[in-house]
C-alpha cells in the first residue's frame, strides 16, 4: 500500500472516479435490469412487476435463434482456432522451424476489423461462396487465431524447454513428448484463451455483419436490425439472462477451486 | 556462487530440439493448418481487396479493367474530411479512455486491497457482454422518452426531453463505454507489476506526488499507456456500428463509408480503394503517435538515458 | 559380452550463434567409469554434454557409444540420459509418475512398472513422497528423484550437468558419496559436468580440464591432474599453486632454474618435454601445502626462500599463510593444523624461511 506524500484530496477524488466510471459502467445495465421486468413495453414508464418477457424470450423465435446461431458459430471457431493452435504448437516440438512465420499471426490484431470483414466479402464474393454459417465460422476462426497463436505460442516460449528436452531424454518419441509434457503444460493458457475467443466470437459484430449473408443471424446482427425499430422488453430479458450468465461463468472459471485445478 | 551457475547455462535460450526424423531440420511449416489459414483467409483477402479497388466494373457488374479512378474518386474534400473526422473521434476517444482509465487502474491497482479481485471481476463482467446489448441498454437510457430524460424531468432539472440521441455527444459516450476495459486492463496490469519500491525512493527523495507521477510512473507504465492507446484508437477508427446506430444520418465516419460503399451496388471497387486510402492514413497516424510517445517518454525523463 | 558403455569423442567440433564453442575435441572415456569434466564457467562443457546426449547437433565429428556411431541417433532413442542443473522434474507429475516416466514411454506393463519404481524409491529413501509433486519437495528430494528418474530405465551412460549446485554444502558432501557408491553399483558410465574441482576430484576416477577456448587440456586421474599440471591453466584451475616465471639451466645434469631477483632453485626433470631447452622460459609451479614453513632455519630440503608474513587465513583443518617475499612477489603456503598447541606459532609480519624439496614442483611452459 502507499504511504507517503499523497494527500487526501487527491485520495478522495481518485475513489470519487472510480465511482463515477463503476456508475458509467452499470447505469444502463442495472436500468435494463429493472425494466426488463416491467409490464408494458418501453418506453412506458413503469407499470407493474413482471416476468412476462422472460417467458417470451424463450419463445420468441427469431431472437432465440439468433442466440442459438450465436452459440454455434463461437464453439466452432474457437474449436478450430484452437485446433489449429495446437497443431502448430506440435509441429514446432517435432522440429519445425516456425518462429519465422509468427509475426504473420500478429497482423489481426494490428488491422481494423472493418478491413478485415471488407476483404473476407469480397473474398467469398469473387470466388462465389454463399455466405451463411461456413463463413461466418471461417471468418471467426481467422479472428481466433490471431488471438490464440500470440498468446499460446508465446506461453510454450516460457515453458522451460528442459522439461520437453528430458522428456526426450528419457526416451519419448516428440509426439509423446508432446501429449505428455507440452499440452498439459499448456492447459491454463488454452483454456483461458479459448475462453477469450469464444466471447470475442460471440460478441463480434461487423465480420459477422458482412459476412453472414440475408439468411443467417447472429445475435449481433439481429439486434442491429432490429434496434432501429425499437426494442421489445424481450430484448431486456436477453441481456440479465446473458448478464446472469456471463457473471456465474467468470466466477466458476475464476473461483479457487478451479483455479488450483486449472492453473 | 549463483553468478556462476547462471553464466553456465547455455547463452541463449536453448529451443533448438533439432528434427529427430531426419538429417536436416525442416526447412519451414509448410502442411501446417494455422499458416495455410492466415494465408488463405486473412492475407489473401486483403491483397485481393486492395488489388480490387483498381478494377473498372461494367454494368452488370464484371471486371471489365483496371482504372485509378476510385481513387480519383476519393481524392476530394468530403473524403478527406470524413478520414480527418474519424481520425479524431478514435483520438479523442483513447484520450478519454485514457484519462479515465489510468487513475481507475491505479485505484485498482494501489488502493484496491482486499477488493482487488472483486473490482476485476465487475469491470470484467460488462466489457463479457454483447455489445449490441450494450447499446440497446444506452438506448434505453439516452432516447427521448428514455430513463435518463424521465428522471431528468420528473426532478424538474428541464423542462422538455433532451435530444441525446443521434448527437456526436452518444456516439463518444458509446465508443467511451465500448472501449474503456480495452484501456483499462493493459494500464492496470502494468500498474500491478510496478514495483512499489521507485515510488517510495522517489518519495523518499523528497519529489512530490506530482513529480513521481511525471518521472516514474508514466515512463514505466508508457509501454501499456501505448498498448491500451492502440487497443482503442484502431477499432474505433474503423467503428461503424455506433455512429450508425447512435449517430444518426448527420454523421459518417469511415466505418460507416466503408459499408455504404461496400454493400452498394457497384460501388465494391470504390469501397476497396478507400479502405485502402483510410488504412494509410491510420498507418501514418500510427507511426506519429507511436514517434511522439517516445519523444513524450524522453522528455518526462527529463532527458536522463537509463 | 559384456556391452562396451564408453564413449568416444572424435574431433568433435561445435559453433553456436557463430561462435566456435567446441573445437575438434578428442576424448576417449572407458566404459563403467566415474568421468568428470571440469571446467571454468562458460567454457563449453555443457554444450559438450549435450552434443554426446543428443540435444545439439554436431558440425562436425563423430560420437560412439562403445563401437554404435551415435552421432546422427535421434535424442530419444539413445541409451544416453540426463540429470540437468535444474533437475527438469515435470511439475504436473507427482513422484512416481516422474520416475515412472521413462519406463511408460517404453509401453512397459504395469504391474512391472510399479515394481521398479516402488525398489528404486526405497533404494532412495524417497518411498513416503510417492504421491507428492515437485513443488512440495527440497531441493534434496527433488534431486533423488532426478536420479532415480535417469537410471531407472538403466541407461548406457548418465550425464549429470552439475547437479549438486543448488545444494548446501553439507548435503552436497552427503551426496557425493552417494553418488560414489551408486556409480559403482550400477556400472553406467557416468559422465559429471562441474566447474567445482573438489567435486570432481572427490567423484572422479578419470577427469579432464577444458579451458575458456573448449579445449581439453589434460586428461587424466585426480592424482596426476592436482600432482602433475601440464599446463599453468590447469595447475592454477585445480587447487591452488604458487608460479614462479624464470629461465632453465643446465637440462643435462642437475638442472636448476633461474629466478629473477631470488636466485636459483634446484629443479627434476624427470621427462624433457620438447619445449625444454637450455636457457627457455619456464614456470614452477609449486603447491602450497608442499612448501614447510618455519621461522628458524632448517636443513635437508633443496630448496629455500625467504619471506614475511602478510597476512594468515585459518582454514579449521589447516591454516593459509600469505607471504611477502623480496622482490615483492606473492606466495601462498598451506600448513596443517596437526597439533592444538604447536611447537611454533608464526605470526603477523614475521621474517620466515620456505622450505620445499625440488621433486615437488613441476614445470611448466610459459
Amino acid at each position: 500500500m502507499m504511504q507517503g506524500k499523497t494527500s487526501s484530496l487527491s485520495k478522495t477524488s481518485n475513489l470519487f472516479l472510480v465511482v463515477l466510471t463503476f456508475l458509467f459502467l452499470y447505469t444502463p445495465i442495472v436500468v435494463l435490469f429493472l425494466f426488463s421486468f416491467n409490464a408494458k413495453a418501453f418506453p412506458a414508464p413503469w407499470d407493474h412487476f413482471t416476468v412476462h418477457w422472460y417467458q417470451e424470450l424463450f419463445n420468441s423465435s427469431a431472437l432465440w435463434k439468433s442466440f442459438r446461431n450465436s452459440l454455434t458459430v463461437a464453439t466452432l471457431s474457437t474449436f478450430l482456432s484452437l485446433s489449429m493452435g495446437i497443431l502448430l504448437i506440435f509441429f514446432r516440438v517435432s522440429g519445425g522451424r516456425i518462429s519465422r512465420f509468427l509475426p504473420m499471426f500478429y497482423g489481426s490484431l494490428i488491422i481494423p476489423e472493418t478491413v478485415l470483414a471488407v476483404s473476407l466479402l469480397t473474398f467469398f464474393s469473387i470466388f462465389g461462396i454463399p455466405l451463411g454459417l461456413p463463413t461466418v465460422v471461417v471468418s471467426h476462426a481467422v479472428l481466433g487465431l490471431g488471438f490464440v497463436v500470440p498468446i499460446v505460442y508465446t506461453h510454450y516460449l516460457e515453458l522451460d524447454p528442459k522439461l520437453q528436452e528430458a522428456s526426450l531424454v528419457l526416451g519419448a518419441t516428440p509426439s509423446q513428448t508432446f501429449f505428455k509434457i507440452t499440452l498439459p503444460l499448456l492447459r491454463p493458457t488454452l483454456i483461458a484463451t479459448g475462453v477469450l475467443i469464444f466471447i470475442i466470437s460471440f460478441d463480434d459484430f461487423i465480420i459477422t455483419y458482412f459476412c453472414s449473408g440475408t439468411s443467417f443471424q447472429t445475435l449481433s446482427v439481429y439486434l442491429f436490425s432490429t434496434i432501429r425499430s425499437g426494442i421489445s422488453p424481450v430484448v431486456n430479458a436477453l441481456s440479465v439472462f446473458l448478464l446472469a450468465l456471463t457473471s456465474l461463468l467468470v466466477l466458476f472459471f475464476f473461483s479457487p477451486k478451479m483455479r488450483t485445478r486449472i492453473f | 556462487m549463483n553468478e556462476s551457475i547462471i553464466s553456465t547455462l547455455p547463452k541463449r535460450k536453448q529451443l533448438t530440439l533439432f528434427n529427430p526424423f531426419s538429417k536436416k531440420d525442416i526447412p519451414f511449416a509448410i502442411g501446417c493448418p494455422a499458416l495455410i489459414w492466415q494465408i488463405l483467409f486473412f492475407y489473401l483477402p486483403i491483397l485481393i481487396m486492395i488489388v480490387s479497388s483498381i478494377f473498372l466494373l461494367s454494368k452488370e457488374g464484371d471486371v471489365q479493367g483496371v482504372t485509378l479512378d476510385h481513387f480519383r474518386a476519393c481524392l476530394n474534400a468530403m473524403h478527406f474530411s470524413i478520414i480527418f473526422r474519424s481520425i479524431g473521434v478514435a483520438l479523442l476517444t483513447a484520450l478519454i479512455c485514457l484519462l479515465i482509465a489510468f487513475p481507475f487502474a491505479y485505484f485498482l491497482a494501489f488502493r484496491g486491497g482486499r477488493y482487488k479481485n472483486l473490482l476485476l471481476f465487475f469491470l470484467i463482467v460488462p466489457f463479457w457482454t454483447n455489445f449490441l446489448l450494450h447499446v440497446c441498454a444506452w438506448f434505453f437510457v439516452l432516447e427521448k422518452n428514455g430513463f435518463l430524460n424521465n428522471l431528468l424531468l420528473s426532478l424538474n432539472l428541464v423542462k422538455e426531453p433532451i435530444h441525446f440521441l443521434n448527437s456526436f455527444f452518444s456516439v463518444m459516450l458509446m465508443m467511451t463505454y465500448h472501449y474503456l476495459p480495452f484501456m483499462i486492463l493493459p494500464i492496470y496490469s502494468s500498474l500491478e507489476k510496478f514495483n512499489f519500491s521507485l515510488y517510495e525512493a522517489s518519495s523518499d527523495l523528497g519529489a512530490t506526488w506530482i513529480q513521481t507521477l511525471k518521472t516514474v510512473l508514466i515512463p514505466l507504465t508508457m509501454p501499456a499507456i501505448r498498448l491500451g492507446f492502440l487497443l482503442v484508437y484502431i477499432p474505433s477508427f474503423g467503428e461503424f456500428a455506433i455512429p450508425e446506430l447512435l449517430g444518426g444520418d448527420k454523421y459518417y465516419y469511415a466505418g460507416n463509408v466503408v459499408t455504404h460503399y461496400m454493400l452498394g451496388e457497384h460501388t465494391a471497387p470504390l469501397g476497396a480503394a478507400f479502405t485502402v486510402m483510410c488504412s494509410c492514413f491510420l498507418v501514418i497516424s500510427i507511426g506519429l503517435f507511436l514517434w511522439l510517445t517516445k519523444k513524450l517518454s524522453k522528455f518526462l525523463m527529463g532527458g536522463c538515458q537509463s | 559380452m559384456v556391452k562396451s558403455r564408453s564413449i568416444r569423442l572424435a574431433k568433435l567440433t561445435k559453433s553456436i550463434g557463430g561462435s566456435q564453442i567446441i573445437n575438434e575435441v578428442d576424448l576417449h572415456i572407458p566404459s563403467g567409469e566415474f568421468f568428470a569434466l571440469l571446467g571454468p564457467s562458460g567454457c563449453g562443457k555443457t554444450t559438450l554434454l549435450r552434443l554426446i546426449g543428443g540435444l545439439e547437433k554436431v558440425d562436425s565429428g563423430k560420437i560412439f557409444l562403445g563401437d554404435t556411431d551415435i552421432t546422427d541417433l535421434p535424442v530419444h532413442k539413445r541409451s544416453i540420459n540426463i540429470v540437468f542443473q535444474n533437475y527438469a522434474l515435470f511439475p504436473h507429475l507427482d513422484v512416481f509418475d516422474n520416475i515412472a516416466y521413462s519406463l511408460v514411454v517404453q509401453g512397459i506393463p504395469k504391474e512391472e512398472i510399479e515394481r521398479r519404481v516402488l525398489k528404486i524409491l526405497k533404494a532412495f529413501h524417497i518411498e513416503s513422497h510417492i504421491f507428492k509433486y515437485p513443488a512440495q519437495l527440497s531441493g534434496g528430494q527433488q534431486q533423488r528423484v532426478a536420479l532415480a528418474r535417469a537410471i531407472i530405465n538403466e541407461p548406457d551412460v548418465l550425464l549429470l550437468d552439475e547437479p549438486l549446485a543448488a545444494l548446501d554444502f553439507k548435503l552436497r558432501e552427503k551426496m557425493l558419496i552417494e553418488l560414489i557408491e551408486l556409480q559403482d553399483k550400477l556400472k553406467t558410465t557416468f559422465i559429471y559436468v562441474t566447474h567445482d574441482q573438489f567435486e570432481a576430484l572427490t567423484l572422479a576416477d578419470h577427469m579432464a580440464i577444458m579451458n575458456h577456448s573448449g579445449e581439453i587440456e589434460q586428461i587424466g586421474t585426480p592424482k596426476q591432474i592436482y600432482e602433475f599440471p601440464v599446463s599453468s591453466f590447469v595447475a592454477k584451475f585445480v587447487g591452488t599453486t604458487n608460479l614462479l616465471q624464470g629461465t632453465l639451466h643446465q637440462l643435462g645434469e642437475d638442472p636448476y632454474m633461474e629466478v629473477p631477483s631470488l636466485g636459483k632453485f634446484h629443479v627434476e626433470i624427470p621427462q624433457k618435454k620438447e619445449w625444454m631447452s637450455e636457457g627457455c622460459d619456464v614456470s614452477m609451479s609449486i603447491r602450497p601445502e608442499k612448501i614447510f614453513i618455519s621461522k628458524k632455519p632448517v636443513k635437508n630440503f633443496s630448496n629455500t626462500l625467504t619471506g614475511t608474513v602478510s597476512s594468515i587465513v585459518y582454514h579449521g583443518r589447516s591454516t593459509q599463510y600469505n607471504l611477502l617475499l623480496k622482490d615483492q612477489t606473492r606466495l601462498q603456503v598451506f600448513e596443517q593444523n596437526e597439533e592444538h598447541f604447536p611447537q611454533e606459532t608464526i605470526d603477523y609480519d614475521d621474517e620466515v624461511f620456505l622450505y620445499w624439496q625440488k621433486e615437488n614442483v613441476v614445470l611448466l611452459e610459459k
